[in-house]
């Protein structure tokens, strides 16, 4: 690519998103559905575009260093992006139900396309920019807006998960910023006080001189703050409640986009400090935090009674399977982290949107108010059902093939105890969540089916991540298996 | 005295102050608690940065003191009036509990940072382990309260060991991150003071002992 293509690229998704989001805070609600879904189209693209050259080849630099993608923020961007594009799929049905039932009106609508379009570019920048800082400031900023978006609804509960949300997440980032702040002073003692001092690219190039007491404890603040943005337990309390409030496309955006950024930002400060002090304290750690999140989201799954509360602790137990994976290291874990992340947001995002169309049907969240699902409103039914088989990992779902990978690695890696506890867990998890579907899908709707037709772009935000998820568990392009090896080298140290 | 005598007097009070936040019960207090903690933090900035000739450290100490010591309390003052709510009753950790807690604090945060190599700023090697008990302190206050107006004082709290911690560890952080990290934080203030409201108008209540519907 031409320098000018990469900076306007670059420019796209940096500037893009705020002057959309802004043009459509102010329009009406009509136009604003169109320029909000054209900006995070618009976006979206860009960003794809400048990170696949990163994933399957040598790094993309623009913006004079601002902006660098290997193949790990490539794989974040290309998550985000498609992400990003089922929510925006989504957003226009949810819209119409919520504004017939009056829980929403127009200057909503306009003003919910605005914060999703600030939202998703936000989440768009964090893996291209090559400052630590800038990727708390970008983290941050997504919190807020998603926290308005969160309890854009004003009903009691739905402002209570937002209020939760704003200040745990507060605290979390606040930790962040401590781990990032402790980076800078380790990294001014080697580099000086440049203003590329905060660049994970610097970072790693000096990472065995940086003071290692410093980097210690950055690692350990990073851990707590970006672990409650992933919702590691036990900082996961707010992630059920803001999940299961926030209007669908939005908890779509929260669980299969924002944890993986996260991770993301999570996974800098592991390549800093593994390079700096050894696997050691990092993988203790994460495998420590990984284990207690998939313990305390089974009992939840298995007991759980309402819909959308299940899949949100579904999403504590795979971003447990991730932290797994990075704390494993070693080439298999970490390639199955890289299928796992891409696998769990297309179908949690999809999953999300078929179960608001379900509650929305059959006006309860409850699990035993739903059943019957295929007779009720077979579209989104199907679509559950067959989304939460792929998300037990059941083959022929990729997380079958990932979650195999990742713990495979941990027993080739000497994490033996830990793979047999996790395997364990999963099997628990995935039954329970098939007692779920069962209850979702058969037996006789407790109220008769609405009759409306969904919209077609709905059917296919629901169904295109459930077949591309399936597919990548049969067979996976050699293109898509060549970055997920790219990414696994970045993310053990053997290469970018 | 020299700046660095100041800061280390100044890291030992935020210390006492802090023990004194976990053991009150009294919001009132602990709003005053807490302005005293951010002026004295303001006092050390403007020590060191005017013993060093650094003059945006002063200016910083300044805003510390206006926004943080005198304007967020006197906020937070009118705000707890306007509740019927003035004492936390049954916080989640009764006195004997929360003692101890603060203590286990300071070891931990002396632990901490007892093997970090100083070089920048005066009396950084007592004011980092103060910082980082400020922000475990903040993180007790917000887990262990149930007052809306407590989990505030606690995330002030929080806010203030933060930047004591950048101030200790650096002169601040490149430009634009600065930037970017006061814009968020203004917009944050903003939106929880919105859903603040909300939540007071919505609920009726400023416990959060009401925030009990979400669970399992």
């Amino acid at each position: 690519m031409s320098d000018t293509l990469v900076t306007l690229l670059a420019l796209l998704v940096l500037v893009g998103p705020a002057i959309g989001g802004l043009v459509a805070w102010f329009v009406p609600a009509r136009l604003a559905g169109v320029i909000g879904a054209a900006t995070i189209v618009i976006a979206s693209v860009a960003a794809t575009a400048l990170a696949v050259p990163g994933l399957v080849d040598a790094p993309v630099v623009a913006l004079g260093g601002l902006v660098v993608v290997d193949a790990l923020g490539g794989l974040i961007v290309v998550v985000v992006a498609s992400v990003g594009l089922v929510a925006a799929l989504g957003t226009p049905a949810y819209l119409d139900h919520a504004r017939a039932d009056g829980d929403l009106d127009a200057r909503d609508a306009a003003r919910l396309w605005a914060l999703m379009a600030w939202f998703i570019g936000g989440l768009l920048a964090v893996p291209l920019l090559d400052n630590l800082g800038l990727i708390w400031v970008a983290i941050e900023a997504t919190t807020v807006v998603s926290a308005l978006l969160v309890g854009i609804t004003r009903t009691p509960a739905a402002i209570e998960a937002a209020w939760k949300y704003l200040i745990l997440g507060s605290v979390g980032v606040g930790f962040a910023l401590l781990g990032t702040l402790l980076a800078y002073a380790s990294s001014v003692g080697v580099l000086g006080e440049t203003s590329d001092a905060l660049a994970w690219t610097r970072l790693l190039a000096v990472a065995p001189s940086l003071d290692p007491a410093l980097i210690r404890l950055a690692f350990v603040f990073a851990l707590v703050g970006y672990g409650t943005k992933a919702g590691f337990a036990p900082f996961h309390t707010w992630l059920p409640d803001a999940h299961s409030q926030a209007p669908s496309p939005v908890s779509a955006t929260l669980s299969g986009a924002t944890l993986a950024v996260a991770l993301y930002a999570l996974a800098r400060f592991t390549q800093v400090t593994t390079m700096t002090l050894g696997a050691g304290l990092p993988s203790g750690l994460l495998v420590t935090l990984g284990l207690l999140s998939l313990a305390v989201a089974v009992p939840f799954i298995v007991a759980q009674g309402d819909l959308k509360r299940l899949l949100a602790y579904s999403s504590i137990e795979h971003l447990g399977i991730c932290a797994l994976a990075l704390g494993f290291g070693g080439p298999l874990a970490l390639s199955g982290l890289a299928l796992h992340l891409v696998a769990h947001g297309l179908t949690k995002a999809s999953l999300f949107l078929s179960a608001g169309g379900l509650v929305e049907s059959g006006r309860s969240r409850r699990i035993a108010r739903l059943g019957g699902a295929f007779v009720g409103n077979p579209a989104d039914g199907r679509a559950f059902v067959g989304g939460a088989l792929l998300l037990s990992g059941l083959p022929p779902s990729a997380m079958f093939v990932s979650e195999i990978a990742i713990i495979f690695g941990g027993f080739q890696r000497g994490w033996g105890f830990a793979a047999g506890l996790a395997a364990i867990l999963l099997a628990a998890a995935a039954a329970g969540m098939l007692f779920h579907v069962a209850r979702v899908a058969f037996g006789d709707p407790r109220r008769p089916p609405i009759p409306r037709g969904r919209r077609a772009r709905h059917l296919v935000a629901v169904g295109a991540p459930l077949a591309l998820t399936a597919l990548f568990g049969l067979w996976v392009p050699g293109p898509l298996s060549a970055a997920l090896g790219r990414v696994a080298q970045v993310l053990g140290g053997t290469g970018g | 005295m020299t700046a660095a005598g100041i800061v280390g007097a100044v890291a030992g009070l935020i210390i006492v102050l802090g023990i004194a936040l976990v053991l009150t019960r009294s919001i009132g207090r602990s709003i005053l608690l807490v302005a005293t903690q951010s002026i004295l933090a303001g006092v050390a900035a403007i020590a060191v940065g005017s013993a060093l000739g650094q003059w945006q450290i002063v200016v910083g100490g300044v805003l510390a003191i206006g926004f943080k010591g005198l304007a967020a309390p006197v906020f937070l003052r009118s705000m707890l009036r306007s509740t019927a709510v003035a004492v936390e009753r049954r916080p989640y950790l009764g006195p004997r509990l929360s003692l101890l807690a603060a203590i286990a604090i300071v070891f931990v945060a002396a632990t901490a940072t007892a093997d970090i190599g100083f070089t920048g700023t005066p009396g950084a090697e007592r004011a980092l382990p103060a910082a980082i008990a400020e922000v475990l302190t903040g993180l007790l206050l917000v887990m262990t309260r149930r007052k809306v107006m407590s989990l505030l004082v606690g995330l002030l709290v929080f806010e203030n060991g933060i930047a004591l911690t950048a101030f200790a560890l650096t002169y601040g952080m490149p430009f634009v991150v600065e930037l970017g990290i006061a814009f968020d934080l203004l917009v944050a203030v903003a939106v929880g003071w919105v859903y603040t409201r909300r939540m007071v108008a919505v609920l009726g209540t400023a416990s959060t002992d009401s925030l009990r519907n979400l669970r399992g």
